[in-house]
Order: structure tokens, then sequence, then C-alpha cells
């Protein structure tokens, strides 16, 4: 091995630091300063009051943590129950007027959200379903839906439906046969999905603001009134709380991945992972 | 156990819209196959051997016609619940499961308990020379191996039937030899019913006890490999068994004449008078430079030495008699004798005649 640093690698390490590393410095500050004005390059003193509100002061924080999450997870088992199936007929069936279907299922990725919320809220008005988890659950899977299927059709269309026939050749009916050969195909793909999956619905403002009109209280909507020039170190703290809550969640979805993988035995040779 | 019956079966394929392929149709086809026997369907690419091993497996839906397994009619039952194993040109092993896995697979979907499934696998994988490769994963195998895992994979569910669609046509030839001894071992001692398409002459008639040789979606002949060989009922089937010395004329009165009047012999059978097409066998043209005399009756013709070709052991002597260029094997020191350009006189046993119909 060689063990001299070589100078591209300490420019990327300090680029990657100045793009990633330095903005989460600036937060973690300003979540800790009592008063930064300008032109302090730190804050002049330091307190631990906004820290000390959100996790101590309002009992909100943790509820809206766990909406939050409830929300993700929701939305991305039904984007697989939903992708799957969808994910098949793309692949693998030609049918007159699939470049619809396919066209409706990508249009929330090219199509403002905000479109499509108007005429969401009005419908979900009538049927009851604002200001209900429900209501906000259906409303993110108009945006994380496209990518889940996109990541599944991937998957799809490098699976042989010879290897399919070669289970039933064996005498394995159609659900054995997924359970056992498709799924365990998929799973890298549904693991991309449900990575974007989660991180979009855990983002989404605009759409939960609508739909759940106040009532469901997701993190992002605790965190906008104070970064839009409520009380900055509040805001920051709460962006570093959303960070890391999106960081945990991708985290266990790796770790329940991995741990799937050893229960199989496969090594990690590059199949799993996302 | 029972043997299995397709009964008038028939599947047509419409030609695909992009026009690449033609309209295809399958038989009527009809077809016993003997419990324990080793058959094979022969026929170059397209004949439709591999759509009527689909229909069999289930894979395809025939259109017309029955599949009978003793007396079950199989015809709607789905693959899957048929009980018959089949093995692709491609292993096509399952690439998240170990080697024993992958082997006991047909048994797990049956319901075999863990411990005896993998006894199983095991025992089979032995069989098949892999002992040692249970935990290995598909990947770390040779292409050779893993189509034995595949062949231990399909015998341990204990098909009634074995389907193999050109198993061993992805390997290189020395592999090809080595499977095909594999194979007519472990179906010898096991006594599984096998069915085997393949459009490699040698491999059918070395495992075969009986072969069926398909051409433009029918069935041509079934027989045993001798038979096939000896007695090709058309041309077709004799050509496509390698069988090159087929000479065009009529009979007249019992007595065959080629087109140009060079070949001309008594047929030793009865037959009607009409126009015949006459198969010689290589080995059966006895040429007379050693004043040989054929103990048996013969018919003898005149023909002029083209060329020798030495073959691996033997030699090829090509003949040529009128318009016609008859292969005719000769032994070494028949060869050694012989010289381009000269006139031979060749017998043949009446009994090694075969008359085709035009």
């Amino acid at each position: 091995m060689n063990t001299t640093i070589s100078p591209l690698k300490i420019i990327l390490f300090l680029l990657g630091f100045v793009i990633i590393g330095l903005p989460f410095i600036a937060l973690l500050l300003s979540s800790l300063a009592a008063g930064w004005r300008w032109p302090d390059l730190i804050p002049a003193s330091f307190s631990f009051r906004a820290w000390d509100y959100i996790l101590f002061g309002s009992a909100r924080t943790w509820q809206s943590i766990g909406t939050s999450l409830l929300i993700a997870l929701i939305v991305t088992i039904v984007n697989v129950v939903l992708a799957v199936p969808a994910a098949n007929a793309l692949v693998r069936f030609q049918f007159r007027g699939k470049w619809l279907a396919e066209a409706i299922l990508f249009a929330p990725i090219i199509i403002p959200p905000f479109v499509a919320v108007m005429g969401i809220h009005l419908t979900f008005l009538r049927f009851g379903l604002t200001e209900t988890i429900l209501g906000v659950v259906l409303a993110h899977l108009s945006p994380t839906l496209p990518y889940m299927v996109r990541a599944v059709v991937i998957s799809y269309s490098t699976l042989s439906t010879e290897r399919e026939n070669q289970a039933r050749m064996l005498g394995a009916g159609p659900l054995l046969r997924f359970y056992y050969i498709v799924l365990p195909h998929l799973l890298p793909g549904i693991a991309a999905g449900a990575s974007l999956s989660i991180l979009i619905s855990l983002s989404q403002y605009l759409i939960t603001f609508i739909i759940g009109s106040g009532q469901v209280v997701t993190l992002p909507i605790l965190l906008f009134p104070f970064i839009s020039g409520g009380d900055p170190a509040i805001g920051s703290a709460y962006s570093l709380m959303f960070a890391g809550m999106a960081i945990l969640a991708l985290l266990s979805l790796d770790v329940a991945l991995k741990n799937y993988y050893k229960k199989k035995g496969v090594r990690s040779n590059g199949e799993g992972g996302e | 156990m029972a043997s299995l019956h397709i009964n008038q079966i028939e599947k047509k394929f419409a030609p695909s819209k992009t026009g690449q392929q033609a309209p295809f149709a399958l038989g009527p086809i009809d077809l016993t196959i003997r419990e324990g026997e080793f058959f094979s369907l022969l026929g170059p690419s397209g004949c439709g051997k591999t759509t009527l091993l689909k229909l069999v497996a289930g894979l395809t839906e025939a259109d017309a016609g029955n599949i009978l397994f003793g007396d079950n009619d199989l015809t709607k039952v789905a693959p899957e619940a048929r009980r018959f194993s089949m093995i692709f040109q491609q292993p096509l092993l399952f690439p998240h499961m170990t080697i024993e896995e992958n082997a006991a697979f047909g048994l797990k979907m049956q319901k075999i308990g863990k411990k005896e499934r993998l006894l199983e696998a095991r025992r089979m994988l032995a069989m098949t020379g892999l002992s040692g490769f249970e935990h290995r994963y598909p990947d770390e195998l040779s292409g050779g191996q893993q189509q034995r895992v595949a062949l231990a994979r399909a015998l341990v569910a204990k098909p009634r039937l074995l389907l193999m669609d050109e198993p061993f046509s992805a390997l290189d030839p020395g592999l090809r030899e080595e499977m095909r001894e594999l194979l007519g071992t472990i179906q010898h001692e096991l006594g599984v019913t096998v069915l085997f398409v393949t459009h490699d002459r040698q491999e059918a008639f070395e495992l075969s006890d009986r072969i069926g040789i398909m051409g433009g979606g029918r069935l041509l002949q079934v027989g045993t490999p001798v038979d096939l060989y000896e007695r090709p009922e058309s041309t077709t089937v004799a050509s496509f068994l390698g069988l090159k010395n087929i000479v065009e004329g009529t009979v007249h009165s019992r007595n065959f004449e080629s087109h140009d009047g060079q070949i001309s012999i008594n047929t030793g059978q009865e037959l009607a008078d009409g126009r015949y097409c006459l198969i010689f066998r290589p080995e059966t043209l006895m040429p007379a430079t050693f004043g040989n005399q054929a103990t048996v009756p013969s018919v003898q013709f005149t023909g002029k030495v083209s060329k020798l070709k030495f073959n691996q052991g033997t030699y090829v002597a090509l003949v040529q008699a009128g318009d016609e260029m008859l292969e005719c094997m000769v032994t070494r020191d028949q060869a050694e004798n012989m010289e381009v350009g000269q006139l031979i006189k060749i017998f043949v046993k009446q009994s090694d005649l075969q008359f085709v119909e035009y």
C-alpha cells in the first residue's frame, strides 16, 4: 500500500469539507449562539438555549419526529406494494397505451408538486382526508412513487424469465417463485427506491402543510417558521435534528438490508447495498 | 410411474409484426415415451423440437391435442404441478443460494424437511462429482460445474420425467463429452425417464434408447439409433443423419438405375416401379481392389477414385460414379493400394441397400 498522501486527495478532501462539512459547522455554531452579529466570525457568546428548547422545552419535537418517520415508513411500504406489480407490467408486458401509463407514473418528477396538490387538496376536503395522517400519506405518494418504480423497473429488466421458468419446473408456484427468486433479485432496487422514498417523504413541507393543514405536524412543519425569520438558533438546531433523523433512517435501512443478506449468507460482493 | 403420451399436439405461431419471424406450425405430433427410456428429439435449429419440449413441460400452451402421463391428462396442469424437471441450455442456478440450497430447491418446494432435503442434495451432488462444493455460491463455479449442479438439482426433485433442452451446447467439446458420459451413467443408475432435445447427432446417438428426428415442425421418423441410421425413411432424415451418398434413379422390374445409367443394380427386394432414392452408407461400400469376393448376395458398380481423405483412423475415398460423388469408407491397406484416377469396382451387400421414395 502506498502510504504517501497524494495532493489530489488533499484537495478533494478539502473541497468535500468546504461543500459538505462547513455548512454543518455554521449550523452548529448558529444553534449554539446567543446572538451572532456581523462582523463576528464566530458568535460572541454561546448558550444551549435553542437545544434546551427543542429537546426538553417542547414535547412537539419528538412527536413530530415520530409523525415524520411514521409517514415516511407507511409511504415507503405502500410504494413497494404499488411499484413491484407496476414495474413487472412495464418491463414484461407490451400493451396499448403503455407510453401513457409510463408518462402518468413519471409525471410527478417533472410537474411541480404544488400544481397537483391544489387539486388533491380540494378532493381530499370532500373526502374528509385533510388534516389526517392518511391524507398526508396519500399525498406523499405522488412525488415518491416515480423514484420507487424507476428503481424497481431497472431491477426487473435484469431478471430473466428463464430463471423463473426454471424454478417453475422445480415445482414452485407463483407465490413461492416471487418469494424465492424474484424478491431476492429485486431487493437492491427496492432498497434504492426505499431510500429515495424515505428521504423525499421526510423533506416534504408544502404538501404536508397544505393537506395536513397544520394539524399533521412533521419536523419540516415545525422547522419552517423558525428559519423563515422566527429564531435562527432554534431553526439551526431543528435543521441539525432533521439531518440526524434522515441519516438515522437511511442507516437503519442499510443495517436491515445487511442483516438480511447475512441471514441469507450472501457475501457483500456488491449484490446488496444501495 | 408410467409412460408419457403425446396425442395430436399442435401449436401455431403467428408471424411477428416486424416480419423477422416467419409463421411456424408444429405438428400434429403423436409420440409415446416409455418409462425409464432415454428419448432424444433430434433436428436442425428451428425445427420445433424445443417448442415440443416446452409443450410437454407446460411452459407453452398447445393449440390442440393433449398430453397424458399414464392416465392423467396433463394438458391443463400448470408446469409446477406436473412434477417434471427441466434443464435448460444455461445452468440458471439461483445466485443468492449456495450449491446445496440450489440442489435442494425442488424438495423444498415439495415441503420436505430441511435435514432430509439437504441430505438428498448432498447425495446427488456427490453423484455428479461435486462433493466439497456444497457451501459455495454459483458464481464461484465453472460453467461445467454449474451445469452439473443444474443436473443434480433437477434429479434431486425425483421428477417423473426429466426434460433437457440442449443442456450441453454451451459447454466446450471436452466438457460436453464428459457431461454426456456422466448423464448416461446417472440416467442408467436412477432409471429416470429423459426427454432430450439436441441438434448434435453424436450426442443423441450415444445417449439415446430411441430418437425422434424432427424437421419443419413435424416428427419425421422415430426409432432406435441403429434403425434410424440403417433404415432412414426419407432423404431428409438421411441427410440430417449425415448420409451423403444419396443417388436418385428409377426402379423398373426390380432393377435400379441411376439417372445417368452409371449405377445399375438389382434391388434384391420387391419394389413397385417408380422413382426412388438409393442411400448408401459409406461403410457398406467395399472397394474390390483386393479381389475380395463377397460371400453374400451383392451388387456392384464401377467408379473412379477422385480423392482420398485421411480421417482420424479411417480413410474416406471419394468415388466418382457417373454424376454421383460417393463417399466410401476404406481401411488403411485398401487406401494404400488406391490411386487417384484409378477405376475401381465397388461391392455392396444387397441387404445394405436402402431405397426411399423419391
